[in-house]
């Protein structure tokens, strides 16, 4: 069963406002190893669309920050983490049963292939 | 130069009676600098002070002046936004630097002697220390210029914001909620109008009907009004119009209150020229002037106000205004209230009674056709929902309405009076602007 990634925006991706760690090419190869991807964030769900749109990144979800469980509604998944860079993701995470991380390098391990 | 803080220039009673000064001050200028979401704390160009001095000469090109010719500073010395945030505005997400270059100033805070030897005022003669915010410092720099304190004076409102989690200096640091704060902040928020104004605004949907998200017409008005402000933050910065569906299914930041009824923390600076109107005849603007400034400051009875005291204090708050100015609700035409939180306009719309508003009827008013090219352009600025946190846009587009210069923002309604405020419901002030000095 595939793991899946749920990504914050603004101070987690590279184009959020601030600009986060994770760049689009990460993004890309969490996809390539399989990690089922979309975003998780107070952006309007609209704006999270036309941004992949424009980075031509097809994700299978885009929620708003406090609906992860719509995400683990709708993907069966055998783990869930959300990244994201404040107090607000980490509490959403945790509330729906995700495994929480901030953007540093504490996330790197989820790009090593097992 | 002169401190000046003993100078008694507010009106904040009842019964004064229609203002000395009214029409013999005017506006001849204002200047905003680029609204950016946050200082990156690196580039030297992009801090407050320099944002400050930028609009400082915005400010006077505008009116045609020289910084020689200015005689007034009214600059907000305190810290982020002002100073309603108290301790906790004193934050930084670093720490402050170590001596000799102990000092904000410059960086993410601004003073009126700073700003003097930085932009070298050399004939100022009234320069205020520890000002109010700039729904009052309007006010006193008026009475100041009426009362011949000085002739040319420079408003300056810095408003910043840093990297990292907004406000979360001073108590808001601390690990502990003490005193009266563990019945209002025990999580750690920072006691603003998030808070203060949820239990009134519950209190007014149960008394008159509605729900919450029937602010929703208004707050999305305020966006598409900052998307018609080209200075604003909404308008260069990528912002896309919000729908209904976007705003109900928004989330809670303090139930009701949601994403979308909070302003957006930027980093800015704004001034305004305040001087005679006989002077400001000359100089290269068509005069704004004004026609009464007034000030509140309520005391509540607990430690959260309710429904009635906010009424009560926004009556008395418009009473006032109406006595000074020498006019009544049907002689407003442009009317620009705080939105610093959505929730809070509703009294105010209805405490002013503007466009026949009364108590109740506010909802349903937003419901209506209330866009800038409509019979009922509420809020023509965008405010803060639609321009970022910079406090000023009611100011800046009260001026412009009575110019003619607002451009796609220009009502098609009557524009000759205008009435602009960065107030709450308890404290504040509101000042009234004309096209016409009677």
């Amino acid at each position: 069963m595939a793991k899946l990634i749920s990504f914050d925006i603004d101070g987690t991706l590279e184009t959020g406002d601030p600009p986060g760690r994770i760049t689009m090419d990460l993004v890309r190869q969490a996809r390539d190893l399989g990690y089922i991807i979309g975003s998780c964030s107070d952006r309007t769900v609209g704006m999270q669309k036309r941004m992949w749109e424009t980075h031509g990144i097809t994700v299978a979800f885009t929620v708003l920050k406090h609906c992860l469980d719509q995400v683990r509604a709708a993907h069966d998944a055998e783990h869930y983490v959300h990244i994201g860079d404040t107090n607000i993701d980490k509490y959403y995470a945790e509330l729906h049963g995700f495994t929480y991380f901030f953007p540093d390098e504490s996330i790197d391990h989820l790009w090593q292939a097992e | 130069m002169a401190a000046a803080n003993e100078y008694k220039w507010r009106r904040e009673k009842d019964g004064l009676g229609v203002w000395e000064h009214r029409g013999k001050v005017a506006v001849a200028g204002f200047g905003h600098s680029p609204v950016d979401r946050r200082w990156d704390g690196v580039s030297m160009d992009k801090t407050l002070g320099a944002y400050a001095m930028l609009a400082c000469q915005k400010a006077m090109d505008e009116a045609g002046i020289t910084a020689d010719q200015v005689d007034g500073i009214v600059c907000c010395d305190s810290h982020i936004a002002g100073p309603s945030g108290g301790s906790a505005s004193k934050w930084a997400p670093r720490p402050y630097f170590a001596p000799p270059y102990d000092s904000e100033l410059g960086l993410t805070l601004v003073n009126a002697e700073w700003l003097i030897k930085q932009m070298g005022f050399k004939n100022v003669k009234f320069a205020p220390t520890k000002l109010p915010t700039i729904g009052e410092m309007v006010g006193m720099a008026s009475q100041a210029v009426g009362d011949g304190v000085c002739s040319n004076c420079l408003v300056i409102y810095p408003c910043g914001n840093l990297e990292g989690r907004y406000r979360r200096g001073g108590e808001n640091a601390e690990d502990h909620a003490r005193g009266a704060r563990q019945w209002t902040v025990p999580w750690g928020n920072h006691g603003g109008n998030d808070f203060i104004n949820i239990f009134p605004h519950n209190q007014y949907c149960l008394k008159y009907g509605g729900k919450h998200d029937d602010l929703a017409p208004y707050v999305i008005n305020q966006h598409r009004n900052g998307m018609l402000t080209p200075w604003g933050f909404n308008a260069n910065h990528g912002i896309e119009p919000i729908t209904v569906e976007d705003y109900v299914t928004s989330r809670y930041i303090l139930n009701p209150l949601r994403l979308w009824d909070c302003d957006r923390p930027v980093n800015t600076a704004t001034a305004y020229l305040f001087t005679t109107a006989a002077r400001a005849k000359d100089m290269k603007q068509k005069p704004v002037y004004v026609l009464n400034h007034s000030q509140h400051n309520f005391k509540q009875r607990t430690t959260q106000p309710d429904l009635d005291e906010i009424e009560l204090w926004t009556d008395i708050a418009a009473k006032r205004m109406y006595e000074g100015a020498g006019l009544g609700p049907k002689d407003v035409d442009i009317f620009n209230p705080y939105d610093g939180y959505a929730t809070m306009s509703q009294f105010f719309l209805e405490g002013f009674q503007w466009h026949g508003v009364k108590r109740g009827d506010a909802l349903k008013f937003y419901a209506g056709d209330i866009r800038v090219e409509g019979p009922h352009p509420f809020n023509s600025s965008g405010g803060n929902l639609g321009t970022g946190r910079v406090r000023c846009a009611m100011y800046t587009d009260a001026i412009e309405q009575l110019r003619g210069t607002a451009g796609k923002r220009q009502v098609t309604v009557r524009a000759e009076t205008a009435l602009a405020a960065f107030t709450t419901p308890s404290s504040g002030g509101w000042i009234m602007f004309g096209k016409h000095p009677g």
